[in-house]
Order: structure tokens, then sequence, then C-alpha cells
């Protein structure tokens, strides 16, 4: 239910609502927002609670996590209620794809509730942008981490079975793969990774 | 001159939604057709569809196994900015299924109790009428759950309510992601739900629900799912679609095979795809539709129908089968009266690239045998 407190001043803040079960992601991204703005609550719940939370707290704005399932549930609100959310595409004009891309690829998305002033959503979707895009990053970094070690690993294994089977020093070994890399315009992974295949027949 | 050296994009990224009906596009990568075709394919998996979608529109994802009505909403725009999506392929069909909560199938076998309901499969949805008047006395509905709102299943469980002559303004049409479907019921937060496989299947199986209408029952052969991407893509990569459509031509005829339909449930099963016991996945992709967990299964021998043996309209995309979907999306108010699409449904299901297509290359898919197939290892050759 609407506050009927017409003196409180947090009438005038934005009120934001933020779907996102990473708590560490939600915490970064609340204190990016200055409190003083924006009325901002958190949930992690999901399906119909979700809903219901949206009923209560009636937001401006749903900042939602892009790869959240409740999505679906959220785009059909906008034909169940006239007050409900619009997908953010809703309010953004043709021109504005760019602004679409850029949430989507930085893994975030927002809804909007009609009456709020664009100018003033903006600057909570810079900040989500900015603060998820790290977060995608990182993710991205952590994943070349991993693949890294994994090459390493093959690269060493391919290499161990080459001194124990062709009688070759490491050093050796290592540049025999490095030249089979270079003649065939393969990387030294794919090589390492051809030998074990060869080596496991 | 092969395919191969002239596939512009021989890398794709791939979206899905974790349902028993991607399985083409798992059996294409599984079973080597993409590789066969040039193409090395990474499948990503969607946990919804509208992300799905935008991934399409932005780019993230090169193609995606789309809800037919997908590309429509988006030319319309519906949700989404106006966007020219194209459907190449259609992937599947018969895949959807109506389940009521097992509370509510009881209650319906109590009020007809001197009436031969079980020769009544499928139900009619009259045997919601009483339901429905019941609750409207106390001041409440019946809740339905669809996944999405642009989907074959949400206009088919509307179809289904008015055959039955159950009126929409007397039941709630809630949008609920797939997975989430079975916990929703089985909390009783809604009655039932129109769904696609595997979730039928777990709701009987767990004794929460019964399944009592297939979608084969209301709309027969409509496709469901078909192949979308950006009608730009289509336009930039042609030797890529090309292979794309091959590749998955022969993964949908290769699953037309009732011996390779196990093999592909238990593809499934994997934590990629459905991360779903067999049990679960099985039964739709042979031919049996579970009802009750105390009754027997039904034979529904097209449920999940991925291609015609034989005949291979049965994956060209059709500008009958996208008129009939607006058509339906006009009747819910979801295309408003006289919007404009920025691709017409001709230009949506373009059916003149499958048959080019096909035209090319079919002489280059395997022939299948009922005892199995053998992937051929011959070069492609443009003819």
């Amino acid at each position: 239910m609407k506050s009927s407190n017409t003196l409180s001043l947090s009438d005038n803040k934005v009120k934001v609502l933020l779907v996102e079960n990473n708590k560490r992601k939600a915490n970064e991204f609340m204190n990016a927002l200055d409190r003083s703005n924006y009325h901002i609550v958190h949930v992690s719940n999901t399906g119909v609670s979700l809903l219901k939370e949206v009923d209560m707290f009636l937001p401006d704005i749903i900042i939602i996590d892009i790869e959240s399932p409740d999505r679906d549930m959220l785009d059909s609100l906008n034909k169940i209620s006239s007050t409900a959310p619009k997908p953010i595409v809703m309010f953004a004009e043709q021109e504005d794809t760019q602004l679409i891309d850029i949430l989507v690829k930085s893994g975030v998305t927002a809804y909007v509730v009609g009456g709020v002033n664009l100018n003033r959503v903006k600057s909570i979707l810079d900040t989500a942008i900015a603060r998820f895009t790290q977060y995608q990053g990182l993710k991205d970094e952590l994943e070349t981490t991993k693949q890294k070690l994994t090459n390493q690993r093959v690269v060493e294994q391919a290499k161990l079975w080459l001194i124990q089977t062709k009688k070759l020093s490491e050093k050796d070994a290592y540049h025999s793969m490095r030249k089979m890399a270079m003649d065939n315009g393969q990387k030294i992974e794919d090589v390492a990774k051809n030998i074990l295949a060869l080596a496991s027949l | 001159m092969t395919l191969n050296n002239v596939i512009e994009k021989p890398d794709l990224s791939i979206g899905f939604i974790s349902l028993t009906d991607c399985a083409p596009l798992v059996i294409a990568k599984e079973m080597g057709f993409f590789k066969k075709w040039g193409l090395s394919v990474d499948l990503h998996k969607q946990n919804s569809w509208s992300t799905l979608r935008d991934k399409v529109h932005s780019g993230l994802l090169d193609a995606a196994q789309m809800l037919s009505p997908m590309p429509i909403a988006s030319s319309y725009g519906l949700d989404c900015l106006k966007t020219k999506v194209v459907a190449p392929l259609v992937l599947s069909r018969n895949g959807n299924a109506i389940t009521l909560s097992a509370a509510l199938y009881e209650t319906i076998k109590k009020q007809h109790i001197h009436q031969p309901y079980h020769s009544d499969i499928p139900l009619s949805s009259a045997y919601l009428k009483e339901e429905v008047a019941t609750r409207k006395m106390l001041g409440n509905k019946i809740k339905l759950g669809a996944v999405f709102s642009y989907s074959c299943h949400y206009y088919q469980l509307v179809s289904w309510l008015q055959a039955g002559g159950i009126n929409l303004q007397d039941v709630d049409i809630v949008i609920i992601p797939p997975a989430d479907m079975v916990t929703a019921l089985a909390a009783g937060e809604i009655d039932g739900f129109c769904v696609g496989g595997p979730w039928n299947t777990q709701a009987v199986r767990t004794q929460i629900g019964f399944t009592g209408v297939t979608s084969l029952d209301i709309w027969p052969g409509t496709p469901e799912k078909v192949l979308g991407l950006l009608q730009t893509f289509q336009e930039n990569n042609p030797h890529t679609i090309q292979a794309l459509i091959m590749a998955l031509q022969e993964a949908c005829e290769w699953l037309e095979i009732i011996a390779n339909r196990f093999e592909a449930a238990r593809l499934l099963t994997d934590s990629h795809y459905l991360d779903m016991p067999l049990d679960n996945i099985a039964p739709s992709l042979l031919g049996s539709c579970l009802t009750f967990h105390d009754e027997s299964p039904r034979s529904v021998p097209s449920y999940n129908q991925f291609s015609l043996f034989n005949d291979r309209v049965g994956n060209c995309p059709d500008t009958i089968d996208g008129e009939m979907l607006v058509k339906h999306m006009k009747q819910q108010g979801h295309i408003k009266d006289g919007a404009e699409g920025a691709l017409s449904v001709q230009d949506i299901f373009c059916s003149d690239i499958y048959h080019q297509t096909l035209a090319l290359f079919s002489s280059k898919i395997t022939p299948l045998n009922p005892l199995g197939s053998v992937l051929s290892s011959q070069e492609l050759k443009i003819s």
C-alpha cells in the first residue's frame, strides 16, 4: 500500500527495488547510490513472492540481474496493471538502442513505472551499468584465468609425455612442441591436446 | 568449392531454454551435425525468454531457439524495441501440455462422479465450469500459469478455455518461468499451467499434477519453437545460415527415428542441458504422456515432433502459421489495432531461404535407417 505520510522526505526519493541474488553485488550497487536521493530495497525473492514485494513497495524502478529467471514475469506485469512497471525499452527512444545494448551486455536490466522522471532514472542506470560491468569483468577475468591454468596443465602433461616416451630433455620437449605449433599455425595448447589425444590411443 | 570454406562465421553462440524440445540443438552438437556442416557452436542455457530475446537483439547471441510468436513480437516491438528477427527453420511442434493441480483434479472428479470423465481425455475445460462458478462466489479465480506472454502456451491455454465455454474474465493467467512452474503448483500459488516438457511429466511424477490435454489436442501441428536470428545477421552471413539450417535439419530428422529418441533423452539429462532425471525426460520423447500418478499414461505418438519422416515440409516455416499466430496475438490485445510490424509475416517466416538451402544441400544429408544412423565423413560440396 502507498504511504499516506505526505510530510516524510522519503516521498521525494526515487524508490528503487533491486532484485539480485548475489549479496556482494547487491551491496556494491546500493553503496554506490546516494541514499539521500534514493530509497533502496533489496530483495532476493523469486516467483510469486517477488510479485507481492513489487505490490507492497510500489517501486519507481526495478533493477534486475539479466540472468534472473523472474524477468519473464516482470515483463508480463505491464499487461496486467496500468501502474505496473514497464520494461526500460518502452521508455527508450529508437535511438537509444545503444543504452539497451549496454545494459544487456553489462548483465542488468530495468523496469520503470510511468510517472518517474527519466533523468533521475538515467543516473541509476549509469550506476547499475558501472557496477554490473565491473562484476561482469571480474567474471570474465576468472574465466580467462581458469582457462589459462587448464592450458598450462595440458602443456605440462604433453611435455612430460614427450620427456618420458621420446626421451627428450624438458627444454627439447618444449621446443619441439613450439615448433609444431609454429609449423601448423596452431596454439601450443592445441598441439599439446593433440599429443595427449595420440598418447591415449 | 566446399561450404566449409565460405562460412562467414563458423563460431556461433546459440541460446536455448532447458526444455525437452531444445533437443534439435543438443543433438546437432552432441551427434556432430554442426561440425559436419563446418560450424563450431557453443550452446548457452538461458534463464528467461526475455533475456534470450534481448541477447539476440543486442548480438550477444547469434541465434536462439525461440517461441514461434517471439519473432512477431520483436517485429511489433512488444516489450522491446521494434527489431527484425527472422525464423528460417521450424524446430518443433506438439510439445506443450496443460496440467492441473492434483487438488483441482480431485475436485473435478467429485463434481462429475456420475459422468465417465475417465474416457474424457483430452479433458475439456468445460469440467472447470463448476469450480470457476464456486470461486466467483467466493471472490477469487482459478489461476493458471503460462511461460511467456507471447508464447503458443499462452494462446493454447486461451483456446482451450474458450473451447469449453470458460469466460477469460473468470480466470487469471500469470507468467511464471518454466523451471518455477512445478514449484508454484506444489505451493498452491497456481491451479494449473501450460508448459512444455519435462515439466508436465515432473508434476505427475511428484504426484502434484494431472496432465489432461496436450497441445496436439488444441493446436495440432503448430510450430512451437523456431530458429530465430536477426535479419541483419542472416544478410551478412548467408552461408553460415545455410550451414546452420542444414545441421539442424539433420538433427531434426535424426530425432524422428524412434530408436534415437531414448539416446536423445539421455543426452538431455546432462547438467549443461536439462539437468533432470531420465524418468522425467524420456516419456514425452517416446510418445507417452503421463496423466496422473495412479492412472495409465496416454499414448500420444506425435508428442514432441521435430520433423516429418521423409517429408521436409515439416521444418519449413509457413506464412499461414505466422498469420494464425498474429490473429491470436491481436485477439488477446497483444498486438494493437493499426500497429505496424518492422517485418511482414512472409519476411519473418522466410520459407524462401529454407527452400533455397534445401535445394542446394539436401543431397548431402546422410540417409537414415531405422536401425540408427551413420555420419558421413565426406566433404560437403556445393552442387
